[in-house]
C-alpha cells in the first residue's frame, strides 16, 4: 500500500455554454444552456513516501482539478483516494494539518503587513507549539535565507522574495505532503534557483513527499525523477523522467564550424542548414548515430570546431503532446 | 475564535499601514450616516408622527438596526463580500485550513470604518433614549438588549443566506441588496407603519418585525404582552436554518467547484 493512492477518480463539472455577442448574453440570462465537461477522468496513480512527483500537462489537462481533489478542497464524483489513512476530502480540518500547498499565483501571505505576521497567524490557524513554531521558523529563515525580508511589509518585496516567504508560510506546519504549483512561475534565474534547491533539501531532510506541477521544464528536469503526465483528463504517461528522455531525446542538435562546404544526403539528417561559422544540422541518433555522423563529414571537410545538443525538454514534451494528441 | 481575533487585530495592523485614508473614510462615514439621519429628521419638521410613532421612537428603531447592520460589516465583512471570495478563489484557501470555515470566512476582511457607524448608532440611541422619558424595569432593559442583539443576528442571518446563494451561481447578486441594504431602509422605520404585504413578508420570510416592531411596542408600553418582550429570540432561531443553509452550501462547493 503507498502512501497516496488515487483509484478511478472522475470529476466533472456542469459548465455554462457562452456565446458571444450581446444577444446571445441576453438569451443566456434567462436560459442557459450547459455542457458537461469531464475535468479527469479515470484517474489512477501511486505515489510513495518522500517521493518527488512531477505533475504536468497542458492548459486545461486536468491538474489543478487533481490536486484540488488531493488537497480536500473538491469531492470527486467517483472513485477512491487514499492519503496516509486519510481520504481527503472526508475530515477536512485532520488532513489539512498535514498538507501545505504553494500556489504560485496566489498568494496567502498578507499583502500590507510583514510576512512575519502572517507567519505568526499560521502559527495559530495551526495550533503549532510555541517552541515547535520557533524552531521551524527558524529553520526555514536560515534556509530560505529570509532574514531581512521577513520584517518587510509584503507589497514591497520582489516575486522571487515573496516566492521564498510564500514556501515558508506553507511549511510551517511541517506537513507530510507539499503541493506546489508552479512555484517558480515569473521567478528570475537566481530565485528558481534557490527555490529549486530548497525543495530538494526539504525533500532529502524531512522526507517530505512533493507534488509539483509546472510548466517549466527545467523545474522538472532539477527536481523530479518520476513525472505523471496528464492530458484530457487521463493520465497518459506515468514513469521515470529519464525513459522519457530516451524516447523522445533522439533529436541532437549539431552545430559544426568549417570553412569547406558539406554536402551530406544520408538517411538520419533531418535538417541541414548553413550559419555563420558552418552549419547546424539536426539529426535522428536512432537512424545515424553521432560517431558515424562525425566520421561521414570528418572524411570530406577540415572540422574547427563541433557542439552537441540534445533535444531540450521543452520541445520534447512539445512533440509527445503532439504525439498524444493533445 | 483566537483566530478570528487575531485575523482582526492583523486587518487593523494593515490598515494602519494607510492611516489619512482611513481617517477620511472614518469620516466620511459619519457624514453618510447623517444623510440617514437628517432625513428622519427632515420628515418630523413636516409630521408629528409617523402612524402614531413619534420622531424619538422612530430614532430608537433606526439606531437599533443601523446598530446591528453596522457591527456585521464591521465584524463578518468578509461574509458580506463572500462573492468576492469564490470568485478570486480565496475560499480554497480557507478551507485548506484547518479551522471553522464561518469565522475564517468573517475575518477574512474587515472594515473598521463601519466602526464609525456602530458608535454613532449607539449616540443616536442614546438621544432617543433619553429623549422617550422611558420608565425603566428589568422586562424593559431586556428588552431592549434582546433587540440590539437581534439585529445583529438578523443581518448575520441574511448575509449568511446572500452568502450561500453565491454557491449556486455568483452572478445576479444584486438580488440580496434588496434584502439587506434595502431591508435595512426599511427596517429603519418601525415595520408597522408600512402596508400589510411588506408587514408581513419582513415578519415571516426575514424576521425584521421581531427586532424593531414587536419588541419596540413592547419597550414602548403601548403593549403588555410578554411575547412581544420574547420575540427578539425567534430570530435567533432565524439563524439556524440559516447556518444549515451555509454549510450545506460549502459541501455543494466541494462537489462543483469553482
Amino acid at each position: 500500500m503507498s502512501y497516496i493512492e488515487v483509484n478511478h477518480i472522475t470529476k466533472s463539472f456542469k459548465v455554462a455554454k457562452k456565446k458571444s455577442g450581446l444577444k446571445e448574453s441576453f438569451k443566456s440570462f434567462f436560459k442557459r444552456d450547459y455542457k458537461i465537461v469531464e475535468a479527469v477522468k479515470d484517474i489512477s496513480f501511486s505515489i510513495e513516501k518522500g517521493e518527488i512527483v512531477g505533475y504536468i500537462g497542458p492548459n486545461g489537462a486536468g491538474k489543478s482539478t487533481t490536486i484540488k481533489i488531493l488537497s480536500g478542497i473538491l469531492t470527486p464524483d467517483s472513485g477512491k483516494c487514499k492519503v496516509g489513512k486519510h481520504t481527503p476530502w472526508q475530515d477536512r480540518k485532520e488532513y489539512v494539518k498535514k498538507i501545505g500547498v504553494v500556489f504560485g499565483q496566489r498568494s496567502q501571505l498578507w499583502w500590507d503587513i510583514p510576512a512575519e505576521d502572517t507567519f505568526d497567524l499560521l502559527k495559530d490557524i495551526y495550533d503549532i507549539p510555541e517552541e515547535r513554531y520557533l524552531k521551524t521558523k527558524e529553520e526555514l529563515v536560515e534556509k530560505l535565507n529570509l532574514k531581512d525580508i521577513i520584517n518587510v511589509p509584503v507589497r514591497q518585496l520582489s516575486l522571487g522574495q515573496r516566492m521564498r516567504c510564500e514556501i515558508a508560510a506553507s511549511l510551517l506546519h511541517e506537513p507530510e505532503i507539499l503541493f506546489l504549483d508552479e512555484p517558480t512561475i515569473g521567478l528570475d534565474a537566481i530565485s528558481k534557483q534557490l527555490v529549486r534547491d530548497f525543495i530538494k533539501r526539504i525533500n532529502k531532510e524531512k522526507k517530505t513527499t512533493i507534488i509539483l506541477t509546472t510548466h517549466d521544464m527545467s523545474d522538472i528536469d532539477a527536481l523530479a525523477k518520476r513525472i505523471i503526465l496528464i492530458g484530457k483528463g487521463q493520465v497518459l504517461y506515468d514513469g521515470s523522467l529519464q525513459k522519457l528522455k530516451n524516447n523522445y531525446a533522439n533529436k541532437k542538435y549539431i552545430s559544426v564550424n568549417t570553412k569547406d562546404a558539406i554536402n551530406i544526403r544520408t538517411k538520419g539528417v533531418l535538417k541541414k542548414e548553413k550559419t555563420k561559422y558552418g552549419y547546424s544540422f539536426i539529426i535522428d541518433s536512432k537512424q545515424l548515430n553521432i560517431s558515424e555522423f562525425l566520421n561521414i563529414i570528418s572524411k570530406k571537410v577540415q572540422i574547427e570546431d563541433v557542439e552537441i545538443d540534445n533535444e531540450n525538454l521543452d520541445n520534447m514534451i512539445v512533440n509527445l503532446y503532439e504525439d498524444l494528441k493533445i | 475564535m483566537k483566530v478570528y481575533l487575531k485575523q482582526m487585530g492583523l486587518h487593523l495592523k494593515s490598515l494602519l499601514e494607510y492611516k489619512a485614508s482611513f481617517i477620511t473614510s472614518f469620516f466620511s462615514q459619519i457624514i453618510v450616516f447623517f444623510s440617514y439621519y437628517f432625513i428622519i429628521l427632515a420628515l418630523f419638521t413636516k409630521f408629528d408622527n409617523i402612524k402614531g410613532f413619534t420622531l424619538y421612537e422612530v430614532l430608537l428603531c433606526f439606531a437599533v438596526i443601523q446598530f446591528g447592520f453596522a457591527f456585521n460589516e464591521s465584524f463578518a465583512r468578509g461574509l458580506d463580500h463572500f462573492d468576492e471570495l469564490i470568485i478570486k478563489g480565496d475560499f480554497d484557501r480557507i478551507l485548506l485550513k484547518p479551522k471553522n470555515i464561518l469565522l475564517q470566512v468573517c475575518s477574512y476582511e474587515a472594515d473598521y470604518t463601519k466602526v464609525s457607524r456602530l458608535l454613532q448608532s449607539l449616540i443616536v440611541l442614546v438621544i432617543a433614549l433619553i429623549n422617550l422619558n422611558i420608565s425603566w424595569t428589568i422586562p424593559k432593559i431586556i428588552t431592549l438588549l434582546l433587540m440590539l442583539l437581534s439585529a445583529i443576528a438578523v443581518f448575520f442571518s441574511i448575509f449568511l443566506l446572500a452568502a450561500s446563494y453565491c454557491f449556486i451561481t455568483v452572478q445576479g447578486l444584486e438580488v440580496r441588496n434588496v434584502f439587506t441594504a434595502g431591508g435595512k431602509h426599511m427596517a429603519q422605520y418601525p415595520i408597522g407603519v408600512f402596508k400589510k404585504g411588506f408587514v408581513y413578508f419582513f415578519t415571516f420570510v426575514i424576521p425584521y418585525a421581531f427586532v424593531n416592531y414587536y419588541p419596540l411596542l413592547y419597550f414602548l408600553g403601548r403593549t403588555n404582552n410578554p411575547l412581544c418582550m420574547l420575540s427578539p429570540l425567534l430570530v435567533f432561531v432565524y439563524l439556524i436554518p440559516c447556518f444549515i443553509i451555509f454549510y450545506k452550501g460549502t459541501k455543494r462547493y466541494a462537489s462543483v467547484g469553482s
